[in-house]
């Protein structure tokens, strides 16, 4: 029996929105709404398309599976959904603006320059030419043995292990919390909040993405379109049916908008990136819905905030302590 | 500096008349729920209005202004609403691309701070070989095969013209191709933006002041 309301309702040992409003349950979550070709496009659309990259990177030849190829349809699937974000918007609530675009594109624009630079040098970029460096790979032949997609699959699932555990040691653990805690101060999901957050975060999160398996260029570019057909819509104001099977395996906007509810409890939960299955194992999946989003009641954190949280929340950490430290010998 | 010539970069003005009649008690009244928007102040005083934003919830229909002053004036028929707004957003998406173009200097610069010597390259590219060699020494996995995956390229096959290209590029750094993209992104995200943001802003007032 499940209660709805400010009471929270009970998922396992957890109450679920006792301090904002969070729909739990799938029956309880609206479906898209209009006529039957909208209703048709707006239910097949996920796994067509993510059949068809899976197709396409399985199939396309050695000349046009690279890398770059990888990046122009990562570009182009955005630019395509941020045009469904007109058509079929999930809430009007999360409707883009023109303040919210630009500043979503300004840390999108890091992420391609800046950050890009600094992983080169003490990101993933040196880390996977340390470990490529020292490891031997022979060792690896019978994974390259094993068929692509099987590869693909282990790829991306492995990747997002670590990053689920990442991502949860950054909602337990303080000092990592104070990176991540800026990209909770989002109060819509729209196709490029992925990107907002402070730089650390997003160097943080980047460690390991890395070209580990750049010598098999069709296995990683496999696993990566996984993470561009399901990790994607974490963050996109649309509104899917998507399959009963895809949201039991793949992470949803639905999941990752309880992941950014106001509800503390709510928050912590759904931290896996593509595959919420890894979540379902760990017990923290919360089937549901939220569009109430961010901290402190949905103050939006402005981008020089953003810049300097980490360093002002954590020297403001370090002064409390420091205080209380002294203020024992007073006494 | 004169600012005359320059503030229209982040300041939107503009005027309005009111609807025959309306006093401005009422216009302001009319216009009061913009400003009690999370994050605003505002002091209303006779026939003007200043307010000043900050951390702007996103859906605030003003959320691009940081403040401004609203006065009701009596013009030639009738009153009239000027206002006179400033927007940190927009005097920063103008600089942005000047942001952007100084990153890719800096990426151009770190290039050629940092050129690898012949021996780091010679020594890349034997690793790259070697790479390229086991990688095409081992088989497709039969159902690969069977589903008519491509096999992966093997080397030493007209491989002369294909390596000198990406050597070429490898050998300059990271690319400061995006850094130029964002900044024409920004700059067309301006434009854009100053004239949207200047109309949308104008018609909420209208709305405001002759909806009934």
């Amino acid at each position: 029996m499940r209660v709805l309301g400010m009471n929270g309702t009970r998922v396992g040992k957890r109450l679920i929105g006792t301090q904002a409003p969070v729909t739990v349950g799938w029956e309880n979550i609206p479906r898209v709404e209009g006529g039957p070709v909208k209703q048709f496009v707006f239910t097949w659309f996920q796994p067509t398309m993510l059949f068809a990259l899976l197709a396409f990177w399985y199939y396309a030849p050695n000349s046009i599976a690279k890398a770059s190829t990888a990046i122009m349809i990562g570009i182009g699937f955005r630019a395509f959904l941020l045009a469904l974000e007109w058509v079929n918007p999930r809430f009007d609530s999360w409707r883009l603006t023109w303040k919210e675009l630009a500043t979503d594109l300004f840390y999108v624009g890091l992420g391609y320059t800046l950050l890009r630079v600094v992983d080169e040098y003490i990101g993933d970029g040196a880390m996977v030419e340390a470990v490529q460096g020292s490891f031997d790979w022979d060792k690896f032949a019978w994974f390259m043995g094993l068929p692509l997609l099987l590869q693909a699959f282990l790829i991306s699932f492995i990747f997002d292990f670590g990053q689920y555990w990442m991502h949860r040691g950054m909602h337990n653990w303080h000092p990592l919390w104070l990176t991540h805690a800026p990209h909770h101060y989002i109060t819509q999901l729209n196709i490029n909040k992925g990107a907002v957050g402070n730089p650390i975060e997003l160097f943080l999160i980047g460690l390991g993405i890395g070209g580990f398996f750049d010598f098999l260029p069709r296995a990683a570019l496999l696993a990566g379109t996984l993470g561009l057909a399901v990790g994607t819509y974490q963050h996109i104001n649309v509104r899917f049916n998507s399959p009963r099977w895809w949201r039991f395996v793949f992470n949803t906007t639905e999941h990752h908008s309880v992941h950014h509810s106001q509800d503390f409890e709510a928050s912590r939960s759904n931290y896996s990136g593509t595959w919420i299955i890894i979540d379902r194992m760990f017990g923290t999946c919360v089937d549901g819905e939220a569009e109430l989003l961010g901290m402190e009641g949905g103050r939006r954190m402005s981008i020089r905030e953003t810049m300097v949280y980490p360093f002002a929340e954590g020297w403001k950490t370090l002064k409390e302590r420091f205080g209380r430290q002294e203020a024992v010998p007073a006494e | 500096m004169n600012l005359r010539f320059t503030d229209w970069i982040w300041h939107v003005k503009g005027s309005l008349a009111l609807a025959p009649g309306q006093s401005s008690d009422e216009a302001f009244d009319r216009l009061d729920p913009l400003f009690r928007e999370p994050g605003t102040s505002h002091k209303r005083t006779g026939d003007t209005l200043t307010f000043r934003k900050k951390d702007q919830a996103a859906q605030d229909k003003m959320s691009i202004f940081t403040d401004g002053i609203l006065q009701i004036e009596r013009g030639v028929s009738g009153l009239v609403l000027r206002y006179h707004l400033t927007s940190r957003a927009l005097l920063l998406c103008f600089l942005a691309p000047l942001l952007f173009l100084g990153f890719a200097q800096l990426t151009v610069a770190i290039g050629i701070l940092d050129k690898p010597t012949a021996e780091e390259l010679a020594k890349e590219k034997k690793k790259e070989e070697e790479e390229e060699k086991k990688i095409a020494a081992r088989p497709l996995n039969p159902i690969d095969k069977f589903l008519g995956a491509p096999a992966p390229d093997k080397p030493k096959k007209d491989k002369g013209k294909d390596k000198k290209k990406k050597g070429e590029e490898e050998d300059h750094g990271p690319s400061p191709m995006p850094a130029y993209v964002f900044a024409g992104i920004f700059a067309a995200l301006y434009i854009g933006g100053r004239i949207l943001e200047d109309r949308l802003v104008k018609s909420l007032f209208r709305k405001r002041l002759l909806d009934s």
